[in-house]
């Protein structure tokens, strides 16, 4: 299968090699949660909620010198093309819960809010590659919505090699040709690797590349996500006046 | 699920007595709705229907299977709904099971009928493509995204906009050679059959308050129900299907009145969502 | 435009959306001078000469000052913060509270109040029902659920963070206490601004009105503060006897005093007028609330629909024309 059309340079879904897909993100959309936030990386699209900081709910959890941060991630039952029942607590959502809230945890300045606990909860409402990346993203937007401090905003961005070529944002289709699939988190400002997963094989220096480019796709979408957090600030003080 | 005090109780009970809900409603009185169709483009048919601060979204995927062999006739449709843990935390790992069980089972209980297939809400038999060897099978999928209660009639709601939204490919048929073998069938990628659904009825849920029925209730209200009857009402105003939850006992002529309640009442919610399913398919058909 | 309108969906009109959208460019555009927004991990501009005091929402990031909320950036002399919006309740001492108890501990309860942990009520920090003042003895800790029950509301006073991290609060006073007919309603805490008055007895209405610095607002009928409402004035005038420290027990409960109609009706009003509010993200103060209750009333708008499209569009303008007076007023 020609990933990347030797004539016209272009993807399977009409990208180029260095083009993400279109991205979107939307603040507020759970009434009931402290922080929530809706994010698409084309067709993938996730919703995050987040609860907190609150009393811990479970005496034995708490931690006296900070906040305990709890992570669920979940796929409803139609976000997949071949509809499947999920059951909860498989393998590859514990996994993934625990990567985000790995993650998440590195930027949150637990120390303020000790003795309590923050949950964040991840809806995957459709896949199409790059799930793991939308919900982190839409993870800090939620928490930036809950007012909840952060040393720095998180982002979240994937990258693979086909058809000899470095390719930014994989969907479903591209990465499940087989090829290597590098996941990178980032913290935006202080410009660092939070989050590193790869797998199959890779040659040195081309990961190299195809790791720089995720983290270019990282610093677009952070630049996005500053601005919709900008503009939602601007929003609130406007309406609430002085 | 947030405790009351018995003051709040007593408010509470006090408003619905009077005809005069802690938002302004009237005890018969809907919150508004918004409906929205094609969320999950990937699917056959979805809607997400907002009621209040209830959020539900419903997707359909219509998938070729062999017809039950008592039911040679018919094609198989299966309803789960799941709780998301982004509603309430409450709902995390395996909290959000029993609400989700129960939840699916009176969906199933309203919309498909009894055993035999005979008298759902929605035709299985339109849903056969050869007798006895192939047939759709239809997976309704619900998900709470945000509960602020009558999770039912939201549910049953999105359900009825995803099915007036859902196309199922267009399919051609190759028999086999011998009346045995599994005949050859053909998904078409580009035209599509609306399905039909005239015959899908919606969910009222009445939820008795001291002497009074609500309908629509918020989880606030919901916490103070002594007992609640979802009836599922069709177009012809024949009763689809009905449960009672709740502890507390109820005299029959009560449920009675409160079916016939139903009955009014669904009506005025049937044609509030055909003219939100048109309404949305307009819009649709502008973008 | 969807991102304010978390709670209440709205079907605007072609004619609706237009005058919302031009009501809300127009505070936009009052409010563009006046604050400096920020963003996590944005720089904060200082003056690095001046010894600054970096405060709530700021940290330190290669001698920059570097915001670590969303918000907006305060500078009281050499003191930098960032006022966050939608966070949750940052506690002071003073502050008048209302809160839910979500246990009873020995000698004291929990109360669940919007912050990071649930806040403790000593019994000690609390009147006896008999008034007299005296050691609590072993008899009234046992009785504490006389006082207060699980998921009670209450009003009380934020007194201070005890040395263990804990919020404790106080409701020596009469004004404090039990909250009972009504209504509790939470908004985000931003929304409520620290005012001298907090209890608002809304007269033309028969309203209480408390506004707690946590975001949980009262609406309810109005109760005199030793505990009576209008109808038990009557009752007692004419009976002579109503026993105060038995509110509450099954037999007095059995008459059950509704809240007349009435009174009702105002209180669903306000309270879908601080609803209404809060969907538009306007600051919670008793003067806007009882305008926007006033302005309903005199527009014949039914209670349900103050949440309606054509008020809510309506109570936008109105909260641009109050806005622009107030700055002529001041200018």
């Amino acid at each position: 299968m020609e990933y990347v059309d030797s004539l016209t340079g272009f993807r399977l879904d009409g990208r180029r090699p260095n083009d993400m897909r279109q991205i979107r993100g939307e603040i507020g959309v759970v009434a009931k949660a402290d922080g929530s936030a809706l994010f698409e990386m084309g067709n993938t699209k996730v919703i995050a909620a987040v609860y907190g900081p609150r009393e811990v709910q479970n005496r034995s959890q708490q931690v006296n010198n900070q906040a305990l941060v709890r992570c669920e991630y979940s796929m409803a039952n139609f976000s997949t093309g071949d509809r499947a029942r999920r059951p909860k607590g498989d393998r590859r959502s514990t996994e993934i819960s625990l990567v985000i809230r790995q993650t998440m945890e590195a930027c949150i300045l637990t120390h303020l809010m000790p003795r309590s606990q923050i949950d964040i909860f991840v809806q995957v409402l459709q896949a199409d590659g790059g799930t793991r990346s939308a919900c982190i993203n839409a993870a800090t937007l939620a928490l930036a919505d809950a007012g909840i401090p952060m040393c720095d905003i998180v982002t979240s961005c994937s990258a693979g090699y086909l058809s000899s070529t470095p390719l930014l944002d994989l969907n479903y289709i591209e990465d499940s040709a087989g090829g290597p699939d590098v996941t990178v988190g980032i913290l935006a400002k202080m410009d660092k690797v939070t989050l590193l997963q790869m797998d199959a094989k890779l040659p040195m220096d081309i990961f190299e590349n195809v790791m720089q480019l995720a983290i270019e796709g990282c610093k677009a979408i952070a630049q996005y996500i500053r601005g919709v957090l900008l503009e939602n600030t601007k929003q609130l003080e406007c309406r609430r006046g002085v | 699920m947030v405790g009351l005090s018995e003051g709040e109780k007593r408010f509470i009970r006090g408003g619905i007595a009077q005809d005069l809900r802690t938002d302004g409603r009237q005890r018969l009185h809907y919150r508004p709705i918004s409906v929205e169709t094609g969320v999950i483009p990937q699917a056959n048919g979805s809607a997400r229907v907002r009621l209040g601060a209830t959020d539900v979204i419903v997707s359909i995927k219509a998938e070729l299977g062999k017809p039950h062999p008592l039911q040679p006739d018919k094609g198989k449709v299966a309803i789960f709904i799941d709780c998301s843990p982004t509603a309430a935390p409450m709902f995390e790992g395996r909290g959000g099971e029993e609400l989700s069980t129960e939840l699916s089972f009176a969906l199933q209980r309203c919309l498909l009928g009894g055993r035999s297939g005979a008298g759902a809400g929605i035709d299985l038999s339109s849903l056969v493509i050869v007798e006895g060897k192939v047939c759709w099978d239809l997976y309704i999928d619900g998900l709470v995204v945000s509960s602020d209660g009558n999770l039912l009639d939201a549910l049953a709601a999105a359900i009825k906009v995803a099915l007036s939204n859902t196309g199922i490919p267009k399919v051609t048929v190759n028999l086999g050679a011998s009346p045995n073998d599994q005949p050859d069938v053909d998904v078409s990628d580009e035209e599509f059959l609306q399905f039909d659904t005239s015959g899908v009825p919606v969910v009222v849920t009445l939820t008795k308050v001291s002497r009074h029925y609500i309908v629509d209730a918020t989880s606030e209200e919901e916490s103070q129900m002594s007992s609640a009857v979802s009836i599922s009402v069709n177009r012809h105003g024949h009763i689809c299907g009905l449960t009672k939850r709740g502890g507390a006992g109820l005299d029959p002529s009560v449920i009675l009145d409160m079916i016939s309640v139903a009955k009014h009442v669904g009506e005025q919610l049937m044609s509030l969502l055909d003219s939100e399913i048109a309404a949305a398919e307009a819009s649709a058909e502008d973008q | 435009m969807t991102t304010m309108l978390r709670e209440l969906r709205l079907s605007l009109n072609q004619t609706q959306r237009v005058r919302l959208q031009s009501a809300l460019q127009r505070l936009q555009d009052m409010a563009s001078l006046a604050s400096a927004v920020t963003v996590v991990a944005d720089t904060i501009p200082v003056n690095h000469e001046d010894s600054i005091l970096k405060g709530h929402g700021t940290s330190d990031l290669n001698g920059e000052v570097v915001a670590t909320l969303c918000g907006v950036v305060e500078r009281v002399n050499k003191l930098v913060y960032v006022r966050a919006q939608r966070a949750r309740y940052k506690p002071e001492v003073g502050d008048i509270i209302v809160g839910r108890v979500i246990e009873i501990a020995p000698k004291r309860w929990r109360l669940e109040i919007n912050f990071s942990q649930d806040a403790v009520l000593m019994l000690s920090s609390m009147n006896l029902p008999d008034g007299i003042q005296r050691r609590r003895t072993a008899v009234d800790e046992l009785n504490m659920r006389s006082i207060f029950e699980e998921n009670d509301v209450i009003c009380a006073e934020v007194r201070g963070f005890q040395h263990d991290g804990s919020l404790h609060l106080q409701a020596r006073s009469q004004k404090y206490g039990k909250l009972e007919r009504g209504m509790l309603l939470t908004v985000p805490a931003y929304l409520v601004k620290r005012r001298k008055q907090h209890f608002h007895h809304l007269e033309n209405y028969g309203v209480d009105l408390i506004l707690g610095c946590n975001g949980f607002i009262w609406v309810g009928e109005h109760v005199n503060s030793n505990g009576e409402n209008d109808m038990m004035v009557d009752q007692e005038n004419r009976e002579g006897l109503v026993n105060k420290s038995e509110v509450g027990q099954a037999t007095y409960e059995v008459q059950e005093q509704i809240t007349p109609l009435e009174i009702r009706k105002h209180v669903c009003r306000v309270a879908n007028s601080v609803r209404l509010l809060c969907a538009l993200g306007f600051s919670l103060t008793v003067e806007v609330i009882v305008d926007t209750v006033e302005a309903s009333i005199s527009s014949n708008t039914d209670i349900k629909d103050i949440l309606a499209a054509e008020f809510y569009v309506q109570t936008a303008e109105r909260e641009v024309q109050r806005r622009v007076s107030l700055t002529r007023r001041k200018g």
